[in-house]
């Protein structure tokens, strides 16, 4: 059982989710299983130094429960100003917002 | 052979996570791909990652059920069960190189050291957290810097 060839597997699957998906919570959960593939490497090959490996393992949870806060609010802020969490919808709209915004600063 | 199968499902259920239409059906694949995570790092003697990861499994679950409801908005087509298998298909054989495959990786001299000593002895995470404090201040201090130069331009210009 390999532990790197696991969570290069779980990277890989979460890199693919991030670059094909275009809904904001699928684009969140791909996030979220990168995270999860770099803490079971950090966790499996730290498995010698047991306990440093999950000292260092309570850091990389509270930055990453921050991170997922962070994010979390960002979705629902975008969602609720645009009205839809589909991606592909949500860049055109910011783009045309600011042509708005240059045309109303050139007059 | 019990790790090899949580591997295995830990895979499945990532693969299922991404593929599902429906955002709460993936929030559940995720749910089991967190869970399985904690039960590996049970099963390989990291009892506290398991422990972690399984509190705060729960807690991005919790949240990403009420946001995943409230986000989606119903899709026009449903998953079929038969691509749903599929997809399960294709996660177990992904999980087959990592069951039967290793990667060299030369293993570094045993140097055991307990969770309490890696806390409270060597303090381990206060260094890192010092480490983040003095950076979070340093990129904090250019940010008020940055904001104060912008804002002094415009009135530099009015007074000449």
């Amino acid at each position: 059982m390999d532990y790197v060839i696991l969570s290069m597997v779980m990277l890989a699957i979460g890199v693919y989710g991030l670059l094909t998906k275009r809904h904001l919570v699928k684009l969140f959960i791909s996030i979220e299983l990168i995270a999860t593939a770099a803490t079971l490497n950090f966790v499996m090959l730290g498995m010698n130094g047991l306990g440093v490996s999950q000292a260092y393992l309570i850091l990389a949870f509270s930055t990453d429960t921050a991170v997922s806060a962070v994010i979390l609010a960002l979705l629902v802020i975008v969602s609720k100003k645009y009205g839809t969490s589909d991606i592909s919808k949500i860049v055109p709209s910011i783009e045309t917002e600011k042509t708005e915004e240059s045309n109303e600063a050139g007059k | 052979m019990i790790v090899e199968i949580v591997s295995a499902g830990l895979v499945v259920s990532a693969c299922l996570a991404i593929f599902f239409d429906e955002a709460i059906y993936s929030v559940a694949a995720l749910a089991g791909t967190l869970m399985l995570t904690a039960l590996l790092f049970a099963l390989n003697g990291a009892y506290y990652a398991g422990i972690f990861q399984f509190a705060v499994g729960i807690g991005t679950l919790s949240i990403l059920f009420l946001s995943g409801e409230m986000l989606s908005e119903k899709p026009l087509t449903k998953t079929k069960l038969s691509s749903s298998v599929a997809v399960g298909v294709l996660g177990a054989v992904l999980s087959l190189p990592a069951i039967f495959f290793t990667i060299y990786t030369p293993t570094p001299p045993t140097n055991f050291v307990s969770f309490g000593d890696a806390l409270w002895n060597f303090d381990a995470v206060d260094v890192v957290l010092q480490g983040l404090v003095i950076l979070t201040v340093a990129v904090g201090i250019s940010i008020v810097l940055y904001q104060r130069k912008k804002n002094n331009v415009p009135k530099l210009k009015e007074a000449t």
